[in-house]
């Protein structure tokens, strides 16, 4: 079952999470785990860094990572416009609570997903490494994609991935 | 009406401990990190228990347990000290000072609250 | 923020095992103190309980030996010895492992043998204690009791324990009052009621000891069985009057009248946590850039009021950041105490004397830089009291005194904390360090090298003058490791010494680590800040000297090659470069580095925010600041881009 990769979520209790739209997919993230959503601010750039956390952002005087999905899912990256956004989350990572400013093209809404729409991703037919996914929620005629965010970002703090050079 | 109840111990962790264990019963607990500031807020306000370390500088429990007694208003007010099991002669010393009860480290949150009970009873 | 008794505990128990520690330092050089014996039988006593409490039992029943063999020597038992305080300094050792909770038992198994010995070397004899028995009863209990006169003025509330009585099971009571004066002589506080009670119930005999707890000691009491009918009840054991007359306190009374006016001395403190120190940091260093965009502001416009208001601010701001960079400061006598213990293992190991004089202990710098000092610092002061100093005969032979001097002392001298290191030793053997810099490559046969570069070799990777590695200074860390953490420190080291007559070892550390003065560079379309105390100067270069020096990295400074590195080329910014590009030259220690960048936008003052985890990997930047229009700019690491610069021009230099 699909939904027990993400901690209570039952068939009895619905998952609130906040959707958003990214590459022309929409993606959800718990609820929970959103800090705040910002309006597109200047980003600096940290030469050097991994692709997918490439800047920062100044998140009140605090400087935090702004990290771009569509890099890890292979999806071209365009201008922003007056829908882009800049979703503040708060992740888990080595045991540290650690801020992260996530690109979206638009920020939908809060809703609930239920676990019984929750499907495994496919083995073919997407374009992502399956990994990169929790898994995929059928909802109202369309696919919401739940990514693996402690997956996708441990690669950049784990002290086996090998040191980004600047070469 | 809430008990008040000072603590005195040079310990911050176990002050701490004990303001936690007693105020979630529901007293109102006063902080003193040595006797001579125990003793000073003791003759300041009036609580209705104290609980005391007896080894602490700047002013032992025992002898602050002694001047507190020498206070004619603080007759009767109920004292428990902290003490280990072995020290058998530290609890006569402080029984004779004029502690009315004691409490072997390590206790328990609930083996404290029910003390405090027992001495506060009505 | 939530409060966490066990937390706290840690942090006490780490600064009760300091205090044990210095107290038995001080008793080695005075065993016959007996201030000192009980502070430190005292730290031992709260170290035990608290531990007990807190769930850290094999800390408790650890401690509890050396308690127990202080107490003899607190009683005149057992007389303090070196070799019992020594094995007590290691069990402090191992009770902070036991704190840290990684702490192996055969160490501690090993010192307790140690302690025995050291124990029965100093006294002889032994004791051993008591166990008390404990009965039930069947049917009930026929009790008779009279409290202690004093015991309602000691807080004991007779009608509260005729209560709990109560709530045993079915009670009779009935007073006596046959103790009672006439009123004329009755004392009102006075106990002298008696009682004889009945319990009926499935009672135990410990169930009404409880109610007595307190008082059992001190009153007269009889629990006797009610009258039995089945004939296999035991003869329960009656509790007995026990008046135990207390002694007064056999205590040295002026040792603590000493401790005392020691205590009062101190002023009042406050403990807060390290992190709401690093918050309020935090907060001020958002004030400092909120302010900064209000003055911009003020002083676009032409609102007078509005740019007095903000002039104002500008000032209490800049008070405030100052009066924070105090909160932090501690001072350096925290580290330095901390020496003595090493100085005397040291001397131990070695078999030689060594003396350790510590200046300036009052001096102030921040925790962090503190904390960090210390690792650097015990493998200067290891390597002194190893290769430095010699052993007795030597120094006699050449005319020194026998026990060797280490000399601590700290100034400050502007923004920056001097620490020096010096030892009246033999000196660094120049012929030795050559020798193993040409074997290592370092120079080659026969190369004038100064007097500071030849010296300066000992912070060479891998590098050890010690003919054979010893026990002390052989630990796989070398001075190396000590430059790069001070450099890390932003901070600098250098080495001074005289044949014959020692060696001194200066750090430069600047005062905090929280906010530096800054250099702002552009370089592409990025803002950068270059720490100011690594800045040397800063040279112009032109568009001519740019294109000449295309595919070469190296400029000449005034008759010295200096590697240069293109920071729009390793940023990859992909623009193209300005017209009048400049080279900020920063240097750490004696290596150098130019750093060209498109534009120097100025000076500016910074507070240090660290990159997030997911920034770990990226070398070059040692944090970020916040400016004045609320962006980001990035802090270059000047020690990593050093030593960038270097290897790769010795490459270049190798394949010529």
């Amino acid at each position: 079952m699909p939904y027990h990769k993400i901690p209570n979520w039952t068939p009895e209790q619905g998952l609130e999470v906040l959707t958003f739209g990214l590459g022309g997919e929409t993606f959800a993230l718990e609820a929970g785990i959103v800090r705040e959503i910002l309006d597109v601010m200047p980003l600096t750039q940290v030469p050097g860094a991994d692709e997918m956390a490439a800047a920062v952002i100044n998140f009140r005087g605090r400087i935090v990572p702004h990290a771009d999905l569509r890099v890890s899912f292979g999806m071209d990256r365009h201008s922003t416009t007056a829908d882009s956004r800049i979703i503040v989350i708060e992740l888990e990572l080595d045991g540290n609570p650690t801020l992260i400013g996530l690109a979206a093209d638009r920020v939908n809404e809060v809703t609930v997903l239920h676990a019984l729409d929750a499907e495994e991703p496919p083995v073919i037919g997407i374009r992502w490494p399956r990994e990169h996914i929790r898994c995929l929620v059928r909802r109202e005629g369309d696919v919401v994609v739940l990514p693996d965010l402690p997956h996708l970002f441990a690669r950049l703090t784990g002290n086996s991935a090998e040191p980004a050079t600047l070469h | 009406m809430t008990a008040s109840i000072l603590t005195v111990d040079d310990s911050a962790s176990l002050r701490m401990a004990i303001r936690i264990a007693l105020s979630g019963a529901g007293y109102a607990v006063t902080e003193a990190s040595d006797g001579a500031e125990g003793l000073a807020k003791a003759t300041a306000q009036r609580f209705d228990l104290i609980v005391t370390d007896l080894n602490m500088p700047n002013m032992d429990g025992l002898e602050m347990i002694r001047a507190l007694r020498q206070q004619p208003a603080q007759a009767g007010i109920p004292i428990i000290f902290l003490t280990t099991e072995s020290d058998d002669a530290m609890k006569a010393q402080a029984k004779a000072a004029g502690a009315t009860g004691w409490l072997v480290k390590p206790f328990q949150a609930e083996q404290l609250i029910r003390v405090a009970q027992k001495v506060l009873a009505r | 923020m939530s409060e966490d008794p066990t937390a706290a505990f840690r942090i006490e128990a780490g600064e009760l095992l300091e205090q044990v520690e210095q107290g038995l330092l001080d008793l080695r050089d005075n065993l016959s103190d007996m201030g000192l014996v009980n502070a430190v039988f005292r730290g031992l006593h709260t170290l035990k309980g608290s531990g007990a409490m807190f769930g850290f039992d094999a800390l408790a029943g650890f401690t509890h030996h050396c308690e127990t063999a202080f107490d003899r020597v607190r009683k005149g038992d057992v007389r303090a010895t070196p070799d019992l305080v020594d094995v007590i300094l290691s069990a402090g050792d191992h009770m902070r492992a036991l704190v840290e909770g990684d702490a192996p038992e055969a160490t501690g198994q090993a010192i307790l043998s140690r302690l025995a010995a050291a124990v029965d070397a100093a006294a002889g004899g032994g004791s051993a204690p008591a166990p008390a028995p404990a009965a039930p009863a069947k049917k009930g209990w026929k009790l008779s009791f009279r409290l202690p006169a004093d015991a309602m003025a000691n807080g004991t509330n007779p009608l509260a324990l005729l209560d709990e009585l109560r709530a045993l099971g079915e009670t009779t009571i009935v007073a006596r009052t046959d103790a009672v004066p006439p009123l004329a002589d009755l004392v009102p506080n006075h106990c002298l009621i008696g009682w004889d009670c009945t319990l009926i119930g499935d009672i135990s005999h410990d169930a009404i000891e409880d109610v007595f707890l307190f008082v059992m000691d001190d009153m007269e009491i009889t629990i006797e069985p009610l009258a039995v009918e089945d004939a296999g009840a035991d003869a329960d054991p009656v509790a007995q009057v026990a008046v135990e007359a207390a002694v007064a306190a056999p205590v040295a009374a002026n040792d603590q009248q000493d401790r005392r006016a020691a205590t009062r001395t101190q002023g009042e403190h406050v403990r807060v946590p390290a992190e709401r120190l690093d918050e309020l940091m935090d907060r001020v260093g958002e004030l400092v850039i909120a302010q900064s965009r209000l003055s911009q502001l003020a002083h676009h416009g032409n609102d007078l009021s509005l740019r007095s208001v903000s002039e104002e601010i500008e000032r209490l701001a800049g008070e405030m950041r100052d009066t924070m960079m105090v909160l932090r400061m501690v001072p350096v006598s925290t580290l330095f105490g901390r020496f003595r213990r090493l100085i005397l293992d040291l001397a131990n190991e070695t078999g030689k004397a060594i003396e350790l004089v510590t200046e300036g202990e009052t001096t102030e710098v921040d925790k962090t830089v503190i904390e960090r000092l210390f690792d650097p610092l015990v493998h200067i002061i290891r390597n002194s009291c190893d290769h430095g100093l010699e052993k007795a005969e030597d120094r006699i032979a050449a005319g020194k005194p026998a026990s060797g001097l280490i000399r601590l002392s700290a100034h400050q001298a502007g923004g920056e904390v001097l620490i020096t290191i010096t030892d009246d030793g033999r000196g660094i053997d120049r012929e030795r360090v050559r020798a193993k810099a040409e074997a290592n490559g370092l120079i080659q046969p026969g190369q004038v090298v100064s007097e500071d570069e030849l010296l300066g070799m000992i912070f060479h990777p891998g590098f050890s003058t010690a003919a054979q590695v010893t026990n002390l200074s052989g630990r796989g860390v070398g001075m190396d490791v000590v430059k790069r953490t001070i450099e890390s420190l932003r901070g600098s080291i250098d080495v001074k010494s005289v044949a014959g007559q020692g060696s001194t070892i200066t750090l430069r550390i600047p005062l905090t680590l929280a906010i530096i003065e800054g250099l702002l560079v552009r370089v592409g379309e990025g803002r950068y800040v270059i720490p100011l105390a690594a800045v040397e100067e800063c040279l112009e270069l032109s568009l001519e000297e740019d294109l000449r020096s295309r595919g070469r990295s190296i400029i000449t400074l005034r008759e010295r090659l200096i590697p240069f590195l293109r920071l729009r080329d390793l940023f990859v910014t992909g623009t193209k470069p300005d017209t009048y590009q400049k080279i900020v030259v920063v240097g750490t220690g004696a290596e150098r580095v130019g750093l060209v960048v498109d534009q120097i936008i100025g000076n500016h003052q910074t507070v240090i925010k660290a990159m997030s985890p997911l920034h770990r990997n990226v070398a070059s930047f040692a944090g970020a600041t916040i400016l004045g229009d609320g962006s980001v700019a990035l802090i270059l690491d000047i020690a990593q881009l050093v030593a960038l610069g270097q290897p790769r021009e010795e490459r270049r230099i190798a394949a010529a």
